[in-house]
């Protein structure tokens, strides 16, 4: 077996009866056998919430009134490679002093969208972020077109919140496609 | 007319051989399941985990599976052999626990009649047991045979040439333990390591751990696991002698080789570690079989903690540490063993 040594190694042969290399072998994989697993267990306790940087969901923003930030000025659509921003503008007359420019329809397709976040570094406004929802999986072809009214919501993870943890979820299967709501109170970092 | 005790003893063994059929049956659903869940740990995984809580329904919904599946017979395979290759590995996996003890007798309270927990005491019982136990590798080799596949082929090959390797080294272990208590039967071996830790044969300076070293590496190359797995080796072979096979023939396979796992642990605890005897004198009143149990089961632990930690040995590696390490190892030891018996 030792082939490449000339001459007769005592300590080594020593090492050989006893099995010292095959004891610490048994030695470390009894160590990791008796850790902490460090599988996420997503999607049925766990959910990952991604730092602030992550380019999931878009939303839109309002401002403090409660008005649309989006003048619907399209340069989210021209600056998109893949094209799959849709805005119709309008004239917002429902009142309130001059008219403004507002978007009739704000649409994405899901499908089509690679989110590379042009879109949010174009829009001078701040309108439209990319969130941090990435669970799009959905059974119906309709649901990978959002529109602004549903984009308009809040979504679950806050802007504010730093993110790069793990926080408590439940798993829901819904007509719309599978949710996994975060329970935001009770997070923990990731242990590895 | 027999005589009534003539017929109780029949019911008795019909009872003990269907019980015991019945747990080795069971058994392998307990183990893929705890074989898997100690692979997931070792890998800082959890294993199983979806059905069931723990993933503890996970070997029934395999067991579902493997029923389920079409049973494809290769279209250039002996038909015959094919069939008949899964029932000649599984037969000797089960008829091997007629000579395991694996307890004492103990008495039925109400009619009064002793039982003892082994189904025959045989006075060639490790012969019968290595003898047997060396017939499963038919199934192996027929498998490899029939399918009419390169891979099962080689697959059946090597783990003929590995068998006749390791049969020797494993053999001559037996031999030791033989020398060591002078005795052939399984019970009688127990018996004679019957006081205390220190009188079991592992404890039999110097060669007991020497015989029990061969005994386990040997048994390693027996039972076809990690790092002695050449013949099922899947990064060469697809999956060896049962490449072709699928549905429940190759879960008769998988049983017969978890049977044989255990087959191997028993053997070693009967052999090297006091069978049912307690280690120590303890004034609880503990079972033997819990004894017996435990130490299998440290056993079975073993082997897979074996399997997760070394990486599998090359087919030429494996060769010369059959021929060239363990049986010039077990002659020098036959003889030490003999000078310390005279």
């Amino acid at each position: 077996m030792s082939g490449e040594t000339k001459g007769f190694n005592l300590l080594e042969l020593v090492k050989k009866v006893l099995f010292t290399d095959f004891v610490k072998g048994l030695a470390i994989t009894l160590g990791y056998n008796v850790s902490k697993s460090i599988t996420q267990r997503y999607p049925d306790e766990e959910k990952w919430i991604p730092y602030r940087r992550w380019r999931g969901l878009h939303y839109l923003n309002r401002d403090a009134n409660g008005k649309e930030l989006c003048v619907a000025c399209e340069l989210c659509s021209k600056a998109c490679p893949t094209r799959c921003i849709t805005v119709i503008p309008m004239e917002d007359d429902t009142g309130r002093g001059i008219a403004d420019r507002v978007a009739r329809v704000w649409k994405v397709d899901l499908v089509r969208c690679l989110f590379c976040g042009y879109c949010e570094d174009a829009c001078p406004t701040r309108a439209l972020r990319l969130g941090r929802e990435y669970e799009m999986a959905c059974t119906e072809m309709v649901r990978t077109v959002r529109h602004r009214e549903e984009l308009l919501i809040p979504q679950a993870i806050p802007e504010d919140m730093e993110g790069g943890v793990l926080v408590r979820a439940r798993f829901e299967r819904t007509s719309d496609g599978i949710k996994v709501p975060p329970d935001l109170r009770h997070h923990k970092k990731r242990s590895l | 007319m027999p005589d009534t005790s003539t017929i109780i003893q029949v019911i008795i063994i019909t009872v003990k051989v269907g019980f015991m059929t019945m747990i080795l049956f069971a058994l392998p659903l307990p183990l893929t399941w705890v074989e898997r869940k100690v692979a997931g740990h070792i890998q800082v995984r959890l294993g199983p985990w979806r059905v069931g809580p723990h993933g503890l329904l996970q070997p029934f919904a395999d067991m579902v599976k493997l029923l389920t599946k079409e049973d494809i017979v290769p279209d250039k395979a002996d038909k015959f052999l094919f069939s008949l290759a899964p029932i000649m590995a599984m037969v000797p996996a089960f008829a091997v626990f007629v000579a395991i003890p694996f307890g004492d007798k103990f008495t039925i309270p109400f009619i009064d009649k002793d039982v003892t927990l082994y189904i025959s005491d045989m006075n060639v019982g490790i012969l019968y047991v290595l003898s047997i136990a060396g017939l499963g590798i038919y199934g192996v080799i027929f498998g490899g045979w029939a399918s009419n596949s390169k891979y099962s082929l080689l697959g059946g090959l090597r783990a003929s040439a590995q068998m006749i390797s390791y049969e020797i080294a494993i053999s001559f272990a037996a031999i030791g333990v033989v020398m060591m208590v002078n005795s052939l039967s399984l019970v009688d071996i127990v018996h004679a390591q019957g006081n205390g830790i220190l009188s079991w044969n592992f404890f039999y300076l110097p060669v007991g751990p020497v015989w029990f070293a061969i005994f386990f590496i040997a048994s390693l190359a027996e039972i076809n696991r990690i790092p002695f797995d050449l013949p099922e080796d899947e990064g060469t072979l697809g999956a060896g002698f049962h490449t072709e096979y699928s549905g429940m023939k190759f879960a008769f396979f998988m049983l017969a080789e978890y049977i044989a796992m255990v087959t191997a642990s028993v053997l070693m605890v009967t052999l090297f570690f006091g069978g049912w005897n307690a280690p120590f004198n303890i004034p609880l009143p503990i079972p033997q079989i819990f004894w017996f149990l435990g130490k299998v089961i440290f056993f079975i632990y073993f082997f897979m903690w074996v399997r997760f930690t070394l990486p599998r040995y090359r087919y030429d590696q494996l060769m010369s540490i059959g021929w060239k390490v363990l049986i010039p190892i077990s002659l020098v030891n036959i003889l030490i063993t003999g000078l310390l018996r005279i």
